[in-house]
């Protein structure tokens, strides 16, 4: 989940994106191996938005993929095109299905890009390294309730200010 | 150019300049600039403006000033769950040690300026250069206030003067400037001794401010902001007032004179030298050697109509403010520092001479897609793939002058046939100073002070120093001085800003048809434009000249006149310390972008609010530039007001 008026563009997201699914695991290696990132911080009018995959309920990407390589996890809800038995051939059907520019191609390989929500770690590296708090990594709800509560402070803030 | 393409520049556009839904491809006021960048981008030609929409977004740290990168524990960020860096600092501490850091450059960056100034007054006392005394009654003058004997030879003088200079500029902190001590209005030293902020020598403060703002020396806030205030009135009085005083005593104090502005200046059929950067030595040597017959003859042997020298960014001025004295022969001022790949891109620049500062890294790329020849004329001065230097040295500049001439000349024939240049050009009048305006006047103040007493003209601005692409090229200052002009405000203008003004015509009297009633009235009945040009950005200390002269006539301290500073387009380190150095003269200044500070709350609001208590002058933030208008005339009525007119 995104919390846009938190980010200050930064872009320690990216690196750290970077860096988890770099083999050197760190930013210096990820730069010097130019492991792409998989999230993106659009400028838009001076202000910094991330973007990055939704792991929708109806993935597009998943829609236009003509190997099966793009696939949603029944159980965690994670839409990968990696570790499956079909292989991404670099066709960009999914980069043009994907109505957020969430997936793009490497910048080496022929193969699509995209977040994999890191399964390798607790939670997502850039949540992790967000030093805004403009990430988050939950269930739709929990974010709902807790900016649910957010307004309703607010509100009665409003009414004794 | 295809549709994808199109589509890209415009989502591009979109994303630069905030408050602006021009998506026809405008990133300039100028309409040369936006001209020349349509060219640039056709021929894929990278400029600044398509590397400024790579850098988005930009780090938010960083904007805020709250980013250390001093020691190898950083780097380090202030943020909400982490208040301190690892040593501790918090971000009232990075962000005023940044804000030193910064003010450093400028003053070292200005000291090296008036050190080769003072070397060249040296090596012409003692007969060396093809350059003369040029204003000997300022060298009299100012030789008898700091003490020497007046009556002198010219010559023995100058080299005195020089040796004045030289061990001012590097004479200990703990030995007060005599600069400062002979020329800030008393009220001024009586406000900068409270605050024990009169400088010592400028290397030796340069030296201070430097270890001081090293990790873990000083770490205090408010001393770091102390130091960067007395390093800027250093910067102020040696690096400002002294260099601009320099200038005029070697090349002559400015003369009103006409000249051109804005791109369409150049002439495709000349041998096209431009002369770009900040100090006006060398360039002035090529512009007289220019002009040699045998010079002429070899650019027409070349197949050349004849040789011309044009100005970039504050050498440009300086050539352009003096081409009735030192500098005849000038042809014309082509831009600021935004437009330096620009002119590079006409195809019709033969040879671009890069003397102390603001030659950007890019201009090489550029100059590669076409002939043009870049060279370094400054010891300082050094850039990736550029093996020419005809490093400036006093005694041999006549010469390296020639050499430098026939470079242009040789490189006429390589020129291609790929040669656009845009039709815009405007006439500008130029040669400010006080004593042109005196002379003006007819020998005093007077008629100028009895039109501010009136009413007439409400209050002076200082609408000066860089350009800056944050919202667009030169959108700002072009926009501020307009609006301060229509509000009987005059207009002063320095730096990057007289190009951007100048190229708009406003440097015209003709343009006094855009001011108020009475501004108008009073440009009409002296014949001059309502926006003064005053020249380079070093030319900021004849501003402070003026502003010092002004409250000497009126007897009140510079912050208790109606006037006002704004740096709408800052960009730069020597800025800083002139911004620094105004807030301490008194002056509101306004900045334009958002200086880095506002990652700490104390320093903000001592910048902007609490500053004010002790100096007079404050920062006033503001990027809207009618806002800012606004706010600059609000400021010189208030102080109308507190003076009974």
């Amino acid at each position: 989940m995104i919390n846009v008026a938190a980010c200050n563009g930064c872009l320690t997201c990216a690196l750290a994106c970077a860096a988890a699914h770099s083999p050197s695991r760190d930013i210096v290696g990820a730069m010097a191996d130019h492991t792409p990132p998989r999230i993106f911080i659009q400028a838009v009018r001076e202000r910094a938005v991330p973007v990055t995959c939704r792991h929708c309920e109806e993935p597009a990407c998943v829609e236009a993929c003509m190997t099966g390589a793009m696939q949603k996890d029944p159980v965690s809800g994670l839409v990968s095109n990696e570790g499956h038995e079909q292989k991404c051939v670099g066709c960009w059907m999914c980069i043009m299905a994907c109505p957020y520019g969430a997936v793009t191609a490497h910048p080496t390989e022929r193969i699509a890009v995209k977040c994999d929500g890191c399964p390798h770690l607790d939670q997502p590296a850039c949540v992790s390294a967000c030093p805004n708090g403009a990430l988050s990594w939950e269930e739709p709800d929990r974010f709902a309730a807790r900016k649910g509560r957010r307004t309703a402070a607010a509100l009665l803030e409003e009414r004794a200010g | 150019m295809d549709s994808t393409t199109r589509i890209r520049k415009e989502e591009e556009i979109m994303s630069n300049c905030a408050g602006c839904d021009q998506k026809d491809g405008c990133v300039s006021v100028h309409a040369s600039i936006n001209e020349m960048h349509g060219r640039t981008r056709e021929m894929g030609v990278d400029t600044v403006f398509d590397r400024y929409q790579r850098q988005q977004p930009q780090c938010g740290f960083g904007m805020q000033g709250v980013c250390c990168q001093l020691c190898s524990h950083g780097p380090c960020r202030i943020t909400a769950k982490a208040p301190c860096g690892i040593c501790g600092a918090g971000a009232d501490t990075i962000v005023a040690r940044n804000l030193l850091r910064l003010a450093v450059h400028g003053a070292a960056a200005y000291a090296h300026h008036l050190e080769e100034l003072a070397k060249t007054i040296k090596a012409t006392a003692a007969g060396k250069t093809p350059f003369g005394i040029g204003d000997e009654q300022k060298l009299r003058q100012i030789a008898g206030v700091v003490g020497l004997d007046a009556a002198a030879p010219a010559p023995e003088l100058a080299g005195q003067l020089a040796d004045v200079l030289l061990s001012e500029l590097r004479k200990g902190s703990d030995e007060p400037l005599a600069l400062v001590r002979l020329f800030a209005p008393p009220t001024r030293l009586a406000a900068w001794e409270k605050l024990d902020v009169i400088p010592g020598g400028v290397l030796s403060e340069i030296r201070d401010a430097l270890t001081k703002s090293m990790s873990n020396i000083d770490t205090d806030p408010v001393d770091l902001l102390l130091t960067a205030v007395r390093l800027s009135i250093a910067t102020g009085y040696m690096g400002l007032v002294a260099t601009v005083t320099a200038q005029d005593i070697l090349l002559g104090t400015p003369a009103l004179t006409k000249s051109g502005a804005d791109l369409g200046v150049i002439d495709p059929a000349t041998v096209n030298i431009v002369a770009h950067g900040h100090v006006p030595l060398m360039a002035t040597a090529v512009l007289q050697a220019a002009q040699k017959p045998e010079m002429t003859a070899l650019a027409k042997a070349a197949g050349a109509a004849g040789i011309k020298v044009y100005g970039s960014m504050c050498t440009g001025q300086e050539l352009m403010q003096r081409s009735a004295t030192s500098a005849g022969g000038f042809a014309g001022q082509l831009g600021n520092w935004i437009a330096q790949e620009l002119y590079v891109a006409t195809g019709a620049v033969e040879l671009v001479m890069m003397d102390m500062n603001c030659s950007i890294p890019g201009l090489k790329t550029v100059a590669d897609r076409f002939h043009t020849r870049l060279v370094s004329v400054d010891r300082i001065v050094r850039m990736a793939g550029v093996d020419d230097h005809v490093d400036y040295d006093p005694e041999k500049v006549a010469e390296q002058a020639v050499g430098l001439v026939k470079m242009a000349i040789d490189n006429f024939r390589n020129r291609g046939k790929n040669v656009h240049v845009p039709q815009c050009k405007s006439a500008a009048v130029a040669g400010f100073s006080v004593e042109s305006i005196l002379g003006a006047l007819g020998g005093s103040l007077d008629p100028l002070l009895d039109a501010v007493r009136k009413g007439t003209i409400k209050g002076i601005a200082a609408v000066v120093g860089c350009t800056n692409n944050r919202n667009g090229h030169d959108f700002k200052s072009v926009a501020i001085t307009r609006e301060l002009i229509k509000k009987d405000v005059l207009v002063i203008n320095a730096g990057c800003c007289s190009s951007a003004t100048q190229a708009e015509g406003l440097m015209t009297p003709e343009a006094a048809d855009q001011a108020g009633e009475g501004l108008r009235s009073v440009c009409r009945a002296l014949g001059i434009p309502p926006a003064l040009n005053f020249g380079s950005c070093v030319d900021i200390g004849r501003i402070g000249v003026a502003v010092t002269a002004i409250a000497g006539a009126l007897g009140v301290d510079p912050s208790a006149l109606p006037v006002a500073a704004s740096a709408p387009e800052y960009l730069e380190q020597k800025a800083v310390a002139d911004g620094i150095f105004a807030v301490a003269f008194g002056l509101l200044t306004h900045l334009g972008p958002v200086p880095p500070v506002t990652g700490s709350p104390l320093i903000t609001s001592i910048l902007t609010r609490d500053v004010e208590g002790l100096t007079g002058g404050r920062v006033l933030v503001e990027e809207d530039p009618v806002k800012a208008a606004d706010a600059m005339y609000a400021h010189i009525m208030a102080k109308r007001s507190a003076l009974g007119i």
